[in-house]
C-alpha cells in the first residue's frame, strides 16, 4: 500500500540515510537526438575529473562525431563486453567490470538502451539502477520520447510509438539537466551532417525533424525538467522536515483493466499523480466472471500491472463480484481523493447490455473525483471460451420442457388451464437456475412455443389470438432472464468464495505438511511437490552450501545451467526475485524467489513452466507469496531445531567434561599428595639420596602439570574470575619463594624489590601462579649454575615485574611464545606442559595487566609483566583511619 | 588410653602417612574416616587435643563439623588445597585453629601439630606477654623487644602486632585483624592492613623485602612466626 505519510521522524531519517547511501544519478535530458547531451555530459565529466573525482566512462556513444570523441581523450574508458548473438558481435556495457572498478562517477550513455540477450539485465536502466544501489554515482543521457509516462503523448506528436522506454521512477530522484537546442539550430546541425550520415539524415528530416514536432518535443522536455525540479524540491523539504504541512492529502487509485487501453489509463494516472504529488495505487477487481473470461488477456493485465508498478504505483488485487462497487469501496478504504478509470468507446447497445463500469463508479462515488480516460481502441470483448457443456445443457433444457408439456398434455383434463402456464414455469426456472442463463432462455422459448402449440386456441397451431398468451410468453422469458442472472451471480459468488476457501485450505494444508518435517531434503521435496501442484509449475529449492549451489526438491532437476545458476545466485545475494519474467537475467528458464527469514537467506525457490506462458499468473501471485513465506519459515524452523540440538550436545559435552575434570582433580591429586608427602618424609641422605631427590622433584613436576591442566581448562571455559584486592607485591614474592623452598632448597632464585612501591589492586593468587610458572620456566631453560632474578619496581602508573634468566634466550620466532603447547624449538628434553606461559598470559590479562618477553643483554630471556597501580593509600591514612 | 591427635581423613594413604609421621615423634593418635565417626571419637573422654581434618569427607562437608570440634575444646588443623582460599577463611572463621595446604610438608605439619599441642598443654603463664620468633611483645608495658632491642611502634602497629602474636604461629584472617585493630566498620579496608604491616616490617624485619617474621598467606591472612626452637 502506498501509505507513506512522512510524518514519522524515524522513517524520514531512514529515507534520508538511504538517499545518502545510494549513488546519485544525473540525467542529461534532450528533446531529440543531436542536441548535444553526450557532449555536455563529457564536458561535465572532464570538469569533475579536474576537481579530483574518480571518473570512468562506461559507455559513451560518439556517433562518429569527432568533437565528441576528442572530449573522451582525457577520460578513462572501460572496455566493452562482447556478446555473440545470431552471428553478430554485440558490444555492451560491462556492469561486472564497473562494479569491481568502483569509480566515484561513471558515465553510461543512453539510459533507454536495450541490452543484448545474455546480459544480466534486459535494459540498461536496470544496470544503472544496480550501480546506484551499490553507491556509485552515474551520469547518463535520455531523449524525452523514451520516458514511459510520456509514451502516449510522444506517440501523439510524432505518430511513432517508441518501444524502448524507461520507467519514470528511475528519474524521480535524479538530477535532470535539460540540454536544449532550438529546433532551427538542430535542423541546421542535421543538414550539416553533424547528427546522422547524409542518407539517414534526409529520411529523418522528413519524418521526425520537422520544426513543429521538434518544438512540441522541446516543450515537453523542458516542462518535464521543470516538474522534476519541483518534485526534488518538495522531496528535499520533506526529507529535511521543513515541509511539515507541505504534503497534500491527495491519493489516487486507478482501475486497471486488461487490454491495451489499460496501459493508457495507467500512464494517464501516473501523470495525474505526478501533478498532484500524490501516491497512487493500481487496483484490479477480480470478479468471478472476469476469471472465467480472461485467458490471453491475463498476460496483458499482468503487463499493465507491471507497468503501473514500474511507474511507482502500489498494487492491489481485490476479489468481488460487483466491479463498480468494489472500486468505490477500495477508493474509500485507501482514502483516495481521485479515481482514474478508463472508458472505451462502445455502442450504446453494448453499454446498455453490459453496463458501463465508469458510469456505475461515477454514480456511486460520493466524495471522490472520478477521472474518466477515453480509451482509443475499443476493447473488443474477448471471445467467451466455449462452454463444453452448453450443447448438452440446451438439449437437457429442451428435454425438460418437452417432458413437462407432454405430462401437461395428458394431465390436461385433470387440471385447470390457468395452472398450465404456472406449471410451465417450472422447467424454465429449473433450467435457468441449474443450467445457466442461455439454457434458461432456450427453455422459455421452447415452453412458450409448446404452450402456444398445445394449449392455446387455436390448438396445434402457432397462431396467437389472446393477449393473455403474449403476456405468458413475456413472463416466461422474463423469469428465465431474471432467474438465470440471479443464479449466475450466486454461482459466481459461490465460486469466488470457494476459490478463497480453497486457497486458504491449501495454504493451511501446506503449512501443516511443512510443520511435520525434520530434514532439509524432505522439506524441499514436499514443498516443491505441493507448490508445483498448487500453481501448476515445476519447483525446486536452491541453496548455497559449502560446495556451491545445491538444488533440492525435484528429482527431475538436479543441475542448473549457467544462466539459471547466475539468476539463482543473484536472487540469493540481493534478496530480490530474479530469472524468467523478472527484471534480472530473464533469459533464465527458472524464476527464483528468495526465502528470506529473520535468520537470513534460507535459499531460493525456483519455479518454471515448460510452455512459453508466464511462470506465475497475476492472480496466483498472492498465493505464491504466501507459499514462499511458508517455505522460508519451514526452513527457518529446521535451522532453529538444528541449533537447539547443537546446544544440547554442547551442554552434554560440557557436563561430561566437568565430571572428567572433577575426577582428575580428585583421583589424580589425592594419591599425588600422598606421594609428595611420602617422598618428603624420606631423609635425603645416605646411598639413595639422589633417587629420593629425583622422586621429590618429579612428583612435584607432575603436580604442577596437573595444576596447569586444571587452570587451562578453567581459562578455556571462562571460569577465571579474578578476586581483586589490595595486594603488597612483597607478600606475593615472599609466598612464591616459600612455595619454592618447600619444593627443595634451591638457591638459584634471587630477588630485587622496590620496597617503596605502592599497593596494587590485583588478585594475589593468580599473580602467584603466574610467577611460579615464569620461575619454573626460567629454571627449566637455564643452566643449573646460573641465577634467576625476580624483580619489580614502579613507574608512573604501573608496576613492572620481571623474571630474568641466563638461559638460551627466546627462539627467533617468538610470536607464538604465549600460545598453548608452544615450546622452544628442540627443548623437548627439558619437559613441561607447554601451558605455563599461556596460563601466565591469561592470568595477567585477567587482572588487567600485560606480559611480554624479550632477550636480555648478555644472554638469557626476560619476561616482563606490567600491572596497573592502584590509587595509592598513604601510610598516614591507614595509620590514623 | 588418650589420643592426643585425631586424624580425620577418608584417604587411607594420607592417614597412613600422618600416622607414620606422628609415630616417629611419639604422639598418640586415633583415626576417623568420616564425619560421624570423628564426632564420636571427639566426644570420648579424655578428648583429643588436636584434630587433623580433611574437608572432603564422604558423609558431610568437613566445614560443618569444625564448630562442633572447636566447641569440644579441640584445636582443629584443616588440611586443604592451596587454591581453596575461601575454604580456609571459612574454616578459620568457624573456629579452626590453623590450616595446612596439600600437598603438605611433613615437617611443617608436625611443627603445627606440636605448636597446637603446646598451646593446649597449659595456658600461657604471663597473660600480658607474648613471644614470637626473635622477639616478645608486652601488653602491659607496650614494649616490643626484638633480639634484645626495643622497637618503637605506633599504637595501631602495636595493636596489630599484638593481635598476631596473641595467636603465635597461627593464621589470623584479614577481616579479623581489621575488625580487632580498626573496628568493625573497616572490615573491608584491606589496604589499611597492608600499609600497616609494611610499616611494622620496616621496623622489625631484617630484610623487609623478604619478610620472615610476619608472613602473609595470600588471600587468607597473616601469621607471626614462632620460635622454631620451642618444643612441647
Amino acid at each position: 500500500m502506498a501509505d507513506q505519510q512522512p510524518n514519522n521522524d524515524a522513517e524520514r531519517f531512514l529515507r534520508l540515510v538511504r538517499a545518502e547511501e545510494r549513488g546519485r544519478l544525473t540525467v542529461y535530458l534532450g528533446a531529440a537526438p543531436g542536441v548535444g547531451k553526450t557532449y555536455r555530459m563529457l564536458q561535465d565529466a572532464a570538469r569533475r575529473q579536474a576537481e579530483g573525482v574518480d571518473v570512468v566512462v562506461g559507455v559513451a556513444e560518439t556517433h562518429g562525431r569527432s568533437d565528441t570523441a576528442l572530449l573522451l581523450e582525457p577520460l578513462e574508458v572501460m572496455p566493452r563486453r562482447y556478446y555473440d548473438h545470431e552471428g553478430h558481435r554485440l558490444e555492451e556495457f560491462d556492469i561486472d567490470a564497473a562494479l569491481s572498478r568502483r569509480p566515484e562517477l561513471i558515465l553510461v550513455d543512453e539510459l533507454a538502451h536495450t541490452n543484448a540477450p545474455g546480459c544480466r539485465h534486459p535494459k540498461r536502466w536496470q544496470d544503472i539502477a544496480e550501480l546506484l544501489v551499490s553507491g556509485i554515482d552515474v551520469a547518463t543521457t535520455i531523449n524525452i520520447q523514451h520516458l514511459e509516462s510520456l509514451n502516449d503523448i510522444v506517440a501523439g506528436i510524432t505518430h511513432v510509438r517508441v518501444r524502448e522506454t524507461v520507467p519514470d521512477n528511475i528519474l524521480e530522484h535524479a538530477e535532470i539537466i535539460a540540454v536544449d537546442l532550438p529546433p532551427e539550430a538542430l535542423i541546421e546541425r542535421l543538414v550539416a551532417g553533424k547528427i546522422y550520415l547524409p542518407e539517414t539524415a534526409g529520411r529523418a528530416l522528413s519524418n521526425f525533424f520537422t520544426p513543429t514536432k521538434l518544438a512540441a518535443l522541446r516543450e515537453l522536455a523542458l516542462r518535464y525538467a521543470a516538474s522534476n525540479v519541483d518534485r526534488r524540491l518538495s522531496n528535499q523539504l520533506e526529507l529535511s522536515g521543513e515541509g511539515g504541512g507541505f504534503v497534500c492529502g491527495d491519493r489516487l487509485t486507478v482501475a486497471v483493466s486488461p487490454g491495451k487501453g489499460g496501459a493508457q489509463v495507467v500512464r494517464e494516472a501516473k501523470r495525474l499523480a505526478d501533478m498532484l504529488h500524490a501516491p497512487w495505487t493500481a487496483v484490479v477487481i477480480e470478479s468471478g466472471s472476469a476469471r472465467a473470461v480472461y485467458g490471453a488477456q491475463r498476460e496483458q493485465l499482468a503487463d499493465n500491472l507491471a507497468l503501473a508498478s514500474s511507474l511507482g504505483a502500489s498494487l492491489m488485487t481485490v476479489a468481488a463480484t460487483d466491479v463498480g462497487q468494489a472500486l468505490v469501496d477500495q477508493a474509500r478504504e485507501l482514502r483516495a481523493s481521485q479515481i482514474v478509470i478508463g472508458k472505451s468507446r462502445r455502442s450504446r447497445w453494448f453499454e446498455w447490455r453490459h453496463g458501463s463500469i465508469a458510469h456505475e463508479v461515477i454514480r456511486k462515488a460520493k466524495d471522490v473525483s472520478v477521472h474518466v480516460v477515453p480509451v482509443e481502441e475499443a476493447d473488443e470483448k474477448p471471445a467467451r471460451p466455449k462452454d463444453p457443456y452448453s450443447q448438452r445443457n440446451n438439449i437437457f433444457a429442451f428435454g425438460l420442457v418437452a417432458f413437462t408439456i407432454l405430462g401437461l398434455h395428458f394431465a390436461q383434463p385433470l387440471i385447470s388451464r390457468s395452472a398450465i402456464d404456472l406449471v410451465l414455469l417450472l422447467p424454465v426456472i429449473i433450467s435457468a437456475t441449474f443450467l445457466g442463463m442461455r439454457p434458461g432462455i432456450w427453455a422459455s422459448i421452447w415452453a412458450a412455443l409448446g404452450y402456444n402449440f398445445f394449449f392455446t386456441q387455436p390448438l396445434y397451431t402457432l397462431d396467437i389470438y389472446s393477449t393473455a398468451d403474449v403476456v405468458t410468453f413475456i413472463v416466461l422469458f422474463a423469469v428465465a432472464v431474471i432467474i438465470g442472472g440471479l443464479a449466475g451471480k450466486v454461482r459466481r459468488q459461490a465460486e469466488t468464495s470457494a476459490g478463497v476457501a480453497r486457497l486458504n485450505a491449501s495454504l493451511a494444508r501446506f503449512a501443516g505438511l511443512m510443520g511435520g518435517l525434520s530434514d532439509r531434503d524432505d522439506t524441499a521435496r514436499v514443498a516443491c511437490s505441493e507448490i508445483g501442484g498448487l500453481l501448476d509449475v515445476e519447483a525446486i529449492i536452491v541453496s548455497i552450501e559449502d560446495d556451491g549451489l545445491v538444488v533440492r526438491g525435484n528429482e527431475h532437476y538436479r543441475q542448473l545451467d549457467v544462466v539459471d545458476e547466475a539468476a539463482a545466485k543473484w536472487a540469493l545475494e540481493n534478496g530480490v526475485p530474479a530469472g524468467r519474467d523478472t527484471g534480472t537475467l530473464n533469459a533464465a528458464d527458472w524464476q527464483f524467489h528468495p526465502l528470506k527469514t529473520a535468520l537470513g537467506m534460507m535459499g531460493v525457490l525456483g519455479i518454471a513452466r515448460p510452455s512459453q506462458q508466464r511462470v506465475i499468473r497475476p492472480d496466483d501471485a498472492t498465493l505464491l507469496a504466501s507459499l514462499v513465506d511458508q517455505t522460508a519459515l519451514a526452513h527457518e524452523r529446521l535451522v532453529l531445531e538444528a541449533r537447539a540440538r547443537e546446544v544440547d550436545a554442547l551442554q552434554q559435552r560440557d557436563q561430561l567434561r566437568g565430571a572428567l575434570l572433577g575426577s582428575i582433580a580428585h583421583d589424580l591429586r589425592t594419591p599425588l599428595t600422598s606421594v609428595i608427602a611420602a617422598t618428603d618424609a624420606i631423609p635425603s641422605e645416605g646411598s639413595f639420596a639422589s633417587e629420593v631427590l629425583i622422586a621429590r622433584e618429579e612428583s612435584r613436576r607432575l603436580q604442577r602439570f596437573l595444576n596447569d591442566l586444571l587452570e587451562a581448562s578453567r581459562i578455556e571455559h571462562g571460569e577465571i574470575q579474578p578476586n581483586m584486592e589490595s595486594v603488597d607485591m612483597t607478600d606475593v614474592i615472599a609466598a612464591v619463594l616459600r612455595d619454592l623452598r618447600q619444593a627443595g632448597p634451591d638457591t638459584r632464585v634471587e630477588t630485587a624489590i622496590d620496597a617503596d612501591c605502592p599497593l596494587i589492586h590485583t588478585d594475589a593468587l593468580l599473580l602467584r601462579h603466574v610467577l611460579i610458572n615464569l620461575i619454573d620456566n626460567a629454571l627449566k631453560f637455564s643452566p643449573r649454575s646460573s641465577k634467576i632474578l625476580v624483580e619489580f619496581d614502579c613507574r608512573d602508573d604501573d608496576l613492572a615485574l620481571r623474571v630474568l634468566d641466563r638461559g638460551p634466550g627466546l627462539p627467533p620466532d617468538s610470536a607464538a611464545l604465549f600460545d598453548r603447547f608452544e615450546r622452544l624449538e628442540g627443548t623437548d628434553r627439558v619437559g613441561g606442559s607447554g601451558l605455563g606461559l599461556w596460563i601466565a598470559k591469561n592470568f595477567v590479562e585477567a587482572v588487567g595487566g600485560s606480559i611480554a618477553a624479550e632477550n636480555r643483554e648478555g644472554g638469557g630471556a626476560m619476561f616482563a609483566i606490567a600491572l596497573p597501580l592502584a590509587r595509592g593509600v598513604s601510610e598516614e591514612t591507614a595509620d590514623h583511619a | 588410653m588418650r589420643s592426643d591427635v585425631l586424624i580425620i581423613d577418608d584417604e587411607p594413604a594420607i592417614r597412613r602417612l600422618l600416622v607414620g609421621a606422628l609415630d616417629r615423634i611419639g604422639i598418640s593418635h586415633a583415626e576417623a574416616t568420616n564425619a560421624s565417626e570423628a564426632l564420636r571419637l571427639a566426644k570420648l573422654q579424655p578428648s583429643p587435643i588436636v584434630a587433623l581434618l580433611d574437608l572432603g569427607l564422604p558423609d558431610r562437608d568437613g566445614l560443618e563439623i569444625v564448630p562442633q570440634l572447636a566447641a569440644l575444646g579441640i584445636a582443629v588443623i584443616v588440611l586443604t588445597a592451596r587454591e581453596a582460599t575461601e575454604e580456609k577463611v571459612a574454616a578459620l572463621d568457624l573456629g579452626a585453629d590453623d590450616f595446612v595446604t596439600k600437598p603438605f610438608d611433613s615437617e611443617e605439619l608436625l611443627a603445627r601439630v606440636r605448636s597446637a599441642l603446646r598451646r593446649r598443654a597449659g595456658p600461657l603463664a604471663d597473660t600480658a606477654l607474648r613471644e614470637f620468633a626473635d622477639g616478645t611483645i608486652d601488653r602491659e608495658t607496650h614494649a616490643v623487644t626484638l633480639r634484645g632491642e626495643k622497637v618503637e611502634l605506633t599504637p595501631r602497629e602495636f595493636n596489630l602486632l599484638w593481635a598476631l602474636a596473641d595467636r603465635p604461629g597461627r593464621v589470623v584472617t584479614h577481616e579479623s585483624l581489621l575488625e580487632t585493630v580498626w573496628g568493625p566498620a573497616h572490615r573491608q579496608h584491606l589496604d589499611y592492613l597492608r600499609v600497616a604491616i609494611r610499616s611494622i616490617r620496616r621496623k622489625i624485619e631484617q630484610d623487609p623485602s623478604n619478610p620472615r617474621l610476619i608472613v602473609n598467606e595470600p588471600g587468607v591472612g597473616y601469621r607471626v612466626a614462632v620460635n622454631q626452637g620451642l618444643r612441647v
